[in-house]
């Protein structure tokens, strides 16, 4: 029996799909204007890219933002319980999970049996997100896959202090304007969000092993800087992007199970 | 420009201030191997009656300012925050109950406190603080409760403040096992009237154009009245610090090189900013001659009765600059204006203080319209320079200056 | 339950309700907080009306209160500053935190309407001498109402606006005690409804309609459920979005430490002692709000005790973005929690911004979790 997951973020939609427990595929695209149309499409492709077709899968879970908009999905689940899900699919002996996403971050907490046990999410503010790294990279003239390595050739990190991401960005327009390297501010605004991540870290008192999930996770220079922020590593997959999508798959063959 | 500039020089008091200071929280620190009790009080609590006790007073807030003077607030807040604290809460309190658990901090954490003696004239805020304080510590904690006098001291908050200053000198009583000394309360109390009339003399000074000193100096002083009034430390030094005043004002020494404008600010200084921020103005030619923050310590003189202190002191501890209606806030805003003769108004929007930050729109547009003088706003906070940006507050300060500059209240200390 | 959907037609449009209220020739006071003495209002003969944010954007308010004020406070401004509070007579002001002390002076300057008073009440209620002060500003408050309707309060005025209000207050309890006992009885919609009505709409109403539904209630047959019993703890809590978002991920309400809730209407007067001292004691002894003291430890046992007479499987606060009363004893609560095992979960609200996204993934995912 096959069991798809289908994700949709902010930013990008994810879909995966796995069979006999196996992971077979998953599909990544951007999430765009409409949720309801990339959602079926992130499906389409990822049947077309595993060859599978649409009748065997038994049991679609939809998760992430537009959750409710797939509407060929047999249940939505809040994408914090996906990610433990998909975490602990991975990897068992996880038992937190740090996700950054486009316009949320969240610190997991999972029992042994991966289960929440705790979590604790951003406020309405977008210090620590995705969406800060975004405009400081537009800010900055960089693509956001180009942070990590800006990132890497720092120096010394630049020190931003504002929190809010208008102030941070007058901040760095200011650096700018006194010719600061564009690694170090990079450096810098990667500290600061991290800072902000970390709270949240904190707040649930996170425990290791701990798994970076979300799109963020592909970005090097944030990884870096979280890990020196809470002192220890984190571990950070192949499919960090697809971990929700994962878990809610996971989690769709549990509903047909029961 | 004045062909020769007028001579500046620095305040030869302030090193005096620094070893009074060191001086104080050494005593403070080493309270407990000399048998001696702490009590953590409010700034704007009554301090006198402890001093009567012999007990050490330690003032968080005082703690607060040198943990944003040292820009060590970041770190600290984001500490409390972790420990489940709003970024949105009182940077003071947020520093302070970080460094109760972390001692860090420029001191490395305050002196265990033996009790708690928290005046809520100032805000709401003081009273959760010291809540959170006396759980973590487990020590008795005195609320003076000193009711808002929104239009006036009515004759209920009166006697119900009245009636307070005796619970609090029995409280007193029962922590230390000692009876209440009222001749020595009678001393301190004049003491602390002293060094209050002394306060307003040296802040008067700066009337003078050009001005002696600046608000930022006023702010460094402003210590000692806060941890040391009713002792006759504070009377000396600021009998001296008066004599330097004059000295400087017989001499022509100022403040700033060049005063051209006069500035008047309001709130809390931004603590790790104050170089910077002079300096900012300074280029301007501008200096922040007074601010209604450090002259609160001796605010309230005129309902004092020196004869009869503790009787006296309900009344000037309730009617405080903070605990009023903002249209009274405003007319003695006014009032500094024309008595320094200001050219122009900084008011700092300060999110750690919202008693002291909401209204001052209201008092903005009443000062325009009674004084005609330029107003700037700056959005930031007193220790957590995660609620500032500078490049933006250098922007406004700038474009105020314009204004300022055009309105041509500014004058040329060489025509004199 | 028709009588229900009055309670509903009320808080859809409180200015029908008000305009209503006058025609009988009733003044109507205003007021933001649990504290305002709406006995001393009643037997005045006035109508006492609990002052909500018509959440509607920030304009006006904008030159008064800074972003970083509460949504409560920049908003009823707003409604003033915007003449959506025109049915007015008066305001009062129980003193409670630092921005609706602020909120006081600006309104009183605005003088917009004909009567204002502030009700300076202690901050601690834990001393003989704050019991005196609180009869004190409460007679000072009756003098007042007494010069501005000319008409002098009598001890039989104010019994019977004591027992007006308490039979408002049992019956509110009632309900809650019904819900909690048989959760689904009333869905969290009907139980907002009501409450917030009950606290906008003319008392005499009030009192005749909740008997009919407390009896309509006993004779319900309750849902089978196994949905999750939550306890909400706050400040006010304005938005119906939460009430349904809890029932949508599984979860029901069966008490809670709002001051739009419990914390209002629970604690009854004494109808033996000479009224205006009941009224005082009242105000005393009730479950105080983290503004007021009592002890250090009092909302904590409240709490943990409202979590275990209700059997509640979480905790929710819901934490009104700006306000420090709250923020400051959030994570003492917590602890309190935390040493008894019981879940709980933080949501930090704001009357205008309401990212209903977030607030139903947090939701679901406690719900799921607990």
């Amino acid at each position: 029996m096959m069991y798809a997951g289908i994700d949709i973020g902010s930013n990008t939609a994810k879909a995966a799909v796995i069979k006999d427990g196996q992971l077979l595929g998953t599909q990544v695209i951007p999430t765009g204007y409409n949720p309801v149309t990339a959602g079926i499409k992130v499906f389409d492709l990822l049947l077309e890219k595993t060859a599978q077709v649409k009748t065997e899968i038994a049991a679609i879970v939809a998760t992430g933002y537009g959750r409710a908009s797939v509407e060929f999905a047999d249940k939505a689940m809040t994408e914090i319980i996906c990610h433990a899900t998909g975490a602990y699919f991975m990897n068992p002996t996880i038992r937190g999970i740090i996700d950054v996403g486009g316009q949320d971050s969240k610190a997991i907490l999972l029992d042994t049996s991966g289960r929440v046990e705790n979590f604790a999410m951003n406020d309405k503010c977008a210090a620590g997100t995705g969406r800060f790294l975004e405009v400081m990279a537009n800010t900055l003239e960089v693509t956001l896959d180009q942070l990590g390595n800006f990132s890497r050739r720092a120096d010394t990190p630049s020190k931003i202090s504002s929190i809010c991401t208008v102030f941070a960005e007058s901040e760095v327009i200011s650096m700018i304007a006194n010719q600061q390297r564009r690694e170090n501010i990079i450096a810098g605004l990667h500290e600061s969000a991290a800072a902000r991540v970390a709270i949240l870290a904190n707040k649930i008192n996170i425990r290791e092993p701990v798994m970076m999930t979300g799109g963020v996770a592909k970005n090097s220079g944030m990884v870096t800087a979280l890990e020196n922020r809470l002192g220890f590593e984190l571990l950070v997959g192949e499919l960090a992007q697809e971990n929700g999508a994962i878990g809610a798959a996971v989690l769709a063959s549990n509903l047909s199970n029961k | 420009m004045p062909d020769t500039p007028l001579e500046t020089k620095k305040i030869t008091a302030a090193k005096k201030m620094r070893e009074l200071m060191t001086h104080y929280y050494i005593d403070a620190l080493s309270a407990s191997q000399n048998n001696k009790q702490v009590a953590w009080i409010t700034s704007g609590g009554p301090v006198e009656p402890l001093l009567a006790m012999d007990i050490i007073p330690v003032y968080p807030e005082n703690h607060g300012a040198m943990i944003g003077a040292a820009k060590m607030g970041e770190n600290l807040c984001e500490k409390a925050e972790n420990m489940g604290y709003s970024s949105d809460l009182c940077a003071y309190a947020r520093a302070d109950i970080a460094c109760s658990v972390f001692k860090g901090g420029p001191l490395g954490g305050l002196p265990k406190p033996d009790m708690l003696i928290c005046c809520n004239n100032i805000c709401g805020t003081v009273l959760k603080w010291y809540e959170v304080q006396a759980r973590f510590y487990n020590v008795p904690l005195f609320i003076l409760d000193t009711p808002v006098c929104h239009t006036g001291y009515t004759a209920e908050i009166a006697r119900y403040v009245q009636a307070q200053v005796d619970e609090y000198i029995a409280f007193l009583e029962t922590l230390t096992k000692r009876k209440f000394n009222r001749d020595k309360m009678a001393r301190i109390g004049k003491l602390s009237i002293d060094a209050q009339r002394l306060w307003q003399k040296v802040l008067n000074t700066t009337a003078h154009k050009p001005s002696p000193m600046s608000a930022f100096d006023a702010f460094f002083f402003l210590a000692l009245i806060v941890t040391l009034r009713g002792t006759q430390i504070a009377v000396d030094f600021y009998t001296d610090l008066l004599a330097e005043m004059e000295e400087r004002i017989k001499n022509n020494i100022s403040s700033i090189p060049n005063e051209r404008y006069r500035l008047l600010w309001d709130n809390l200084p931004i603590w790790y900013q104050l170089k910077w921020m002079s300096g900012k103005f300074s280029e301007h030619h501008a200096c922040l001659v007074a601010d209604t923050y450090t002259s609160a310590w001796c605010g309230t003189l005129d309902y004092i009765d020196e004869h009869h202190y503790l009787d006296s002191m309900a009344q000037a501890y309730t009617r405080i600059y903070l605990n009023i209606g903002v249209d009274q806030m405003a007319d003695q805003v006014i009032d500094m204006v024309r008595w320094y003769a200001a050219d122009g108004l900084v008011m700092h929007s300060n999110r750690s203080c919202k008693p002291y930050s909401f209204g001052q729109m209201d008092i903005m547009r009443i000062v325009r319209e009674k004084t005609n003088i330029p107003v700037l706003m700056i959005e930031a906070d007193m220790v957590d320079p995660g609620n500032f940006s500078q490049s933006q507050v250098e922007t406004r300060i700038d474009a105020f200056m314009e204004i300022v500059k055009h309105r041509g209240h500014g004058y040329d200390v060489c025509r004199h | 339950m028709k009588e229900i959907e009055s309670f509903h037609d009320a808080i859809r449009d409180v200015s029908a309700i008000a305009y209503t209220i006058k025609k009988k020739s009733k003044k109507i006071i205003g007021y933001l907080c649990s504290y305002a003495p709406e006995e001393l209002i009643v037997a005045a003969g006035c109508h006492p009306m609990r002052l909500f944010s018509s959440k509607s954007d920030i304009v006006l308010a904008e030159n008064h209160l800074q972003a970083y004020c509460c949504s409560l406070v920049r908003g009823v401004l707003e409604d003033s500053l915007s003449g959506r509070l025109d049915f007015l007579d008066g305001t009062v002001f129980p003193h409670t935190c630092d921005s609706i002390q602020r909120l006081s002076d600006i309104w009183r300057m605005n003088g917009r309407y004909e009567f204002f008073a502030d009700v300076v009440l202690p901050a601690k209620l834990n001393t003989q001498s704050a019991r005196t002060y609180m009869k004190d500003v409460l007679t000072r408050f009756k003098t007042d109402l007494e010069a501005a309707t000319g008409k002098t309060i009598t001890d039989a005025d104010l019994s019977d606006a004591i027992k007006k209000v308490n039979l408002i207050r049992n019956h509110l309890s009632t309900i809650y005690t019904l819900n909690s006992r048989n959760p689904g009885l009333i869905t969290g919609g009907d139980l907002y409804a009501i409450v917030k009505g009950s606290m906008v709409m003319d008392r005499d109403i009030v009192a005749d309609l909740l008997p009919v539904i407390v009896t309509r209630l006993e004779q319900t047959q309750p849902p089978v459920t196994s949905a999750k019993r939550i306890v909400v703890s706050g400040s006010i809590c304005d938005s119906p979005v939460f009430y349904t978002a809890i029932e949508a991920a599984g979860g029901v309400i069966v008490g809670d430490d709002l001051c739009t809730g419990q914390r209002w209407f629970e604690g009854k007067i004494s109808e033996d002692i000479d009224p205006l001292t009941a009224i005082s004691e009242r105000y005393m002894d009730r479950m105080n709000c983290p503004a007021k003291h009592t002890t250090l430890t009092a909302r904590g046992e409240n709490l943990l005790a409202l979590a275990e007479k209700n059997t509640a499987h979480g905790i929710i606060f819901m934490l009104q973005k700006f306000c420090d009363p709250h923020a400051f004893d959030t994570p003492y609560l917590k602890k309190f929690l935390d040493e008894k095992k019981i879940k709980h979960m933080v949501l930090e609200m704001d009357d205008q911004q309401q990212r209903s996204g977030q607030l139903s993934t947090r939701i679901e995912t406690f719900i799921h979790m607990i």
